[in-house]
């Protein structure tokens, strides 16, 4: 039973496969210790600080990033198209004015994908296809994402390429969830479901834990990690054995089983990463009864960041709100839930309006520190490609037409940034394909089913 | 009682045929399919038979439960994977859901905290093995491994795999140096094991009903999780080493043996949280300034407040289920005493109170907690109390607006208006109204009860009206329509369903009617005793046996 996988991207590397021998050199050639203080790359970069010391380029990084319940399109489209977008009046990108250089806006794209409220829009930004509905039960809708998102489809290609500690990693920030309506509603990240099993990376929710995670103490001894990998091996092996006796279905869930625990152990025999310790977030509750968003969104920033500088992954996705968000928006003035003010407030909508850019300056703020991260001569943001998208385009009439989306940082400069491409009626695939190969995943066409697209929105690219 | 109740019940079949024909296929019941092209009769019952064998991932509390048989107290329990729910039930998301790389991290994480508490103690240590384990080829070190892979597993551990968890301690214990070393890391294999993560039956043929059965130590971990959330404990494991668990009146002795430990009140209270989706309660957010008396802990005692309830119609009193409907003693602590009304109740202690006969409060369709999960921040939501009715209470299905649909409610006027007389604009669009029935009026009933479960009377001043119907029968106010709720039919097999769906971890297909009838049927005979729900459920057919699951490519 071999895993599934999106056509044309290069399958994962077997699963006991050990690490590259390349990146070994790159450890060994730092000294084994390496100064703390420091992200990794520092070390291994030529005199130019513009690619690694081997004249190979310096690498690129993917990242998915999402917020629920669509826009104000009026207030949300930029007022020119190309080169240099300017601002409507009080337009919903303002906060990201100053990183203006590193965001681009595609319009005019549609869902094509057979359409549900929320579930299919999800998918079809997050995945480029269909939602796949959980058992065939009538009209009650529960659904997961039939193919992977796409921070997988570039983690397969990172990891393949050059295997990092994490094959990706995912956070998110409000903590509101959907309880009967699938993990559409749950979660950003998803591995692709064949057989209706649910398949997810559950991003993680406590800036705290993010930081135990990423920076905790691992043991260093050699023979200790050893064990545990030869236990994880055991582990696989009674995989292997089970997977014969079971269904498709079950075979399948213990495929993602085999392919977790290959992970982890290529993670054992990995150079042990390396960058300076941030300080402990600490925790959030609440104030007054309010949910501290932009605390926690800096929080999560700020360790996504340094994740990324100190090369852990080079896939990741943050969810800022979920696929039909019930998170209470009250730094823009709401007192109810995000879902049910969209579906209530009347016009002018200046709550859903201030939510929005309310939520384009929690992006600012993470974009900014990916560009006060130095890498080399250069910054984190210009090594970036990232998607940003919500399942709507309103959320009031759950429009899919003419969604809302960005793609942001320069790719190693295979992104122009600052423009606008208006695609009327093109298919919301193109944006996928155009930041994944903004991210220099190799690739002609993406999608699937009704999201099969073969052009990217060009102008966006070099 | 089970012969007046069935003359009084329509079929299932002609109610929601009618409801389809009748509300532009609106409201069916759940797990009800859409027509099958292939089948010329449409009203042609398809032959019985039981759901497809699958894995079930042990949920969280399982895998503390499972930790704690293993290995004593005390133990300090690590952070484990977070539970999700599917159709609202922890049971059917874990029935269906894969292992992460951040899950498995996390599982070797827990894995290794748990051992050390125990190696890092070398007294309990030795007395968990049985002996120092410091020679590996020790008769006692193989016995202790095999024993302990056959409790974390629920099945007797071939000799082959017990060969090769002992070839993994020696390795790792040589690489170490330390014996003791490879047999911690050797339990780490058990406990990391697909077989201790997932419930992993497959059945065995049975000749007699032509499907496959589930053989006695499977049927013994059914019985267990199910009931206890727990790994079998000594009388089940000696009872499936005999092999004894093939016949149903053995099942039903355990299943009555077990349903009254603590262990089984607790698992059961867990399913009753997911079938009223109220661990959302811990998590609740109200407008502080319109709600003062809104505390830190109040979502959480609102939450125990329901499970109370539960614990007491069916574990103190073993009585009527359907009294949950109607009941007036509640339990009442110094969070909810505000919300309630009540002076003189202070602390986080419960005191159980009899509410007045004044025709406000009474059961479970007027406590804080069910009003005020469904509703808003600032407002009450006659649409979501009407949906959750609809939907969890008798099982039936409103579908969500069609895309591309205006949803949002007329302008107010200028003139005060109640969220009632708002909500009439639903009745009157045609796009909305079809499915806005089911929900709206049935939550109209509720409009005496504020955002967070308190009486009012008034709202913007203005009179609340809270006379309704529920699907032709007239009622007025929270009260009455518990008792038409507690009277309905629909609600007896709707729990008996959803228990049914929880046990056997999937929705209930049509091939399954005879089954989930039986398991109604001997519900209603039992006067609607929970306990006794428990005990018909473990030997109903659909829970004995399964089909083979599909091959696939």
């Amino acid at each position: 039973m071999k895993r599934w996988h999106p056509p044309r991207i290069a399958r994962r590397i077997s699963s006991r496969a050990l690490p590259s021998r390349r990146m070994f050199l790159r450890g060994l050639a730092a000294g084994g210790a390496i100064t703390v203080g420091l992200p990794l790359f520092e070390m291994l970069l030529n005199e130019n600080g513009d690619a690694w010391a081997d004249g190979e380029e310096l690498p690129t990084r993917f990242g998915l990033w999402f917020f629920g319940n669509g826009v104000r399109l009026n207030s949300w489209l930029p007022s020119t198209q190309g080169a240099d977008w300017q601002l409507p009046n009080d337009g919903e990108l303002a906060p990201l004015l100053p990183l203006k250089d590193y965001v681009s806006v595609c319009s005019g794209l549609d869902v094509k994908t057979p359409r549900h409220p929320h579930h299919s829009g999800m998918s079809a930004v997050c995945s480029g296809g269909p939602h796949l509905k959980v058992d065939d039960v009538r009209d009650t809708i529960v659904s997961t994402m039939k193919y992977p998102s796409v921070d997988q489809v570039a983690a397969d290609y990172f990891f393949d390429q050059h295997p990092t500690p994490y094959r990706s990693l995912e956070a998110a920030v409000t903590r509101f969830r959907g309880t009967d309506e699938g993990t559409t509603f749950q979660y950003l990240s998803h591995n692709g479901s064949l057989g209706g099993e649910t398949n997810v990376n559950p991003s993680e929710e406590s800036p705290q834990r993010f930081f135990d995670r990423l920076f905790g103490n691992e043991t260093a001894d050699p023979l200790i990690k050893q064990a545990r990998a030869s236990v994880l091996d055991a582990v696989g092996d009674q995989i292997v054995d089970l997977q014969p006796r079971l269904g498709a279905r079950d075979r399948q869930r213990l495929e993602q089983h085999l392919d977790s625990i290959a992970d982890l152990e290529r993670r054992l025999g990995a150079p042990s990463p390396s960058c300076s310790r941030p300080d402990d977030p600490g925790t959030f509750p609440d104030a007054s009864g309010d949910e501290q968003m932009a605390e926690k969104n800096a929080a999560m920033s700020d360790l996504m960041a340094l994740a990324l500088a100190c090369d852990l992954t080079r896939s990741f996705s943050l969810m800022f709100s979920t696929c039909g968000s019930g998170a209470v928006m009250w730094p823009a003035g709401a007192t109810n839930g995000q879902h049910y003010m969209n579906h209530t407030e009347p016009s002018p909508w200046t709550k859903q309006h201030e939510s929005v850019k309310f939520t384009m300056g929690q992006l600012a703020y993470f974009l900014d520190r990916l560009k006060q991260t130095a890498e080399g001569a250069s910054n984190l943001l210009e090594q970036c490609s990232i998607l940003v998208c919500t399942e709507h385009t309103e959320g009031w009439n759950h429009a899919q037409d003419d969604m809302p989306i960005l793609v942001c940082g320069k790719g190693g400069g295979r992104l122009r940034g600052n423009l606008h491409q208006r695609d009327d009626g093109g298919n919301v695939s193109k944006a996928l394909l155009t930041a994944l190969r903004g991210a220099g995943l190799p690739l002609t066409e993406f999608g699937h089913e009704q999201g099969a697209v073969s052009a990217s929105m060009t102008e966006l690219e070099v | 009682m089970g012969k007046v109740w069935r003359s009084l019940r329509p079929s299932v079949i002609c109610l929601a045929a009618g409801l389809v024909a009748g509300w532009s296929g609106c409201v069916g019941a759940i797990g009800d399919k859409p027509p099958d092209p292939t089948i010329t009769d449409p009203n042609a019952t398809p032959e019985t038979a039981p759901v497809e064998t699958h894995m079930v991932r042990l949920t969280a509390p399982q895998v503390r439960n499972t930790y704690r048989a293993l290995f004593g107290e005390p133990l300090v329990m690590p952070d484990l994977p977070q539970d999700d729910q599917l159709y609202g039930f922890t049971s059917l998301s874990a029935a269906t859901k894969t292992i992460a790389p951040v899950e498995a991290e996390r599982y070797e994480d827990a894995t290794y905290a748990v051992l050390d508490q125990v190696w890092n103690d070398t007294t309990r240590r030795d007395a968990l093995v049985g002996c120092p384990p410091s020679d590996l080829n020790a008769r006692c070190v193989r016995d202790f491994v095999e024993d302990f892979t056959t409790r974390a597993w629920r099945r007797p551990a071939t000799a082959a795999e017990i060969d090769a968890l002992m070839d993994l301690a020696n390795r790792i214990g040589a690489s170490l140096t330390e014996p003791d070393q490879g047999l911690r890391f050797a339990l780490a294999a058990v406990l990391q094991s697909p077989h201790f993560l997932f419930r992993v039956a497959t059945g065995e043929p049975d000749a007699d009903s032509g499907w496959l059965r589930f053989d006695s130590w499977e049927m013994a971990a059914r019985l267990s999780y199910l009931i206890t959330d727990g790994p079998p404990d000594a009388e089940l494991r000696e009872i499936a080493a005999a092999d004894e668990l093939l016949d149903p009146e053995e099942v039903r002795a355990q299943a009555q043996r077990l349903v009254d430990t603590p262990e089984a009140r607790a698992a059961l209270v867990r399913f009753f949280r997911d079938f009223m989706n109220i661990g959302r309660l811990d998590q609740l957010d109200k407008d502080l300034d319109l709600f003062p008396m809104v505390s830190e802990t109040l979502g959480v005692s609102m939450r125990r407040e329901i499970e109370r309830l539960f614990e007491n119609v069916v574990f103190e009193k073993e009585g009527d289920f359907r009294q949950l409907f109607t009941t007036r003693e509640t339990y009442v602590n110094g969070d909810l005493a505000p919300i309630y009304g009540i002076e003189g109740i202070e602390g986080p202690d419960f005191v159980p109170v009899t509410l007045p006969d004044d025709g406000k409060r009474g059961g479970l369709l007027t406590t804080p907690g069910f009003l005020a999960l469904n509703a808003h921040k600032t407002e009450s939501s006659p649409t979501h109390r009407g949906r959750f009715v609809r939907i969890s209470l008798l099982c039936q299905d409103v579908p969500p607006p069609p895309p591309g649909v205006d949803t949002t409610l007329p302008e107010p006027s200028g003139e005060p208006q109640t969220l009632r007389q708002r909500l009439a604009a639903h009745a009157e669009d045609a796009a909305c109204a079809p499915c806005h029935k089911q929900m709206d009026p049935i939550g109209f009933g509720f409009e005496n009860y504020d955002a967070v479960g308190a009486w009012r009377d008034t709202e913007h001043d203005l009179p609340i009206d809270a006379v309704s119907d529920l699907d032709g029968a007239d009622f007025e106010g929270g009260v009455e329509l518990g008792e038409l709720v507690a009277e309905l039919p629909r609600v007896g097999d709707c729990i008996a369903r959803r228990f049914y769906q929880h046990a056997t971890t999937h929705l209930d297909g049509l091939s399954e009617r005879a089954y989930v009838d039986d398991l109604v049927e001997r519900f209603v005979q039992s006067d609607f005793d929970f306990k006794a729900l428990v005990v018909e459920m473990v030997v109903n057919g659909g829970f004995r046996y399964a089909v083979p699951a599909e091959e696939g490519s």
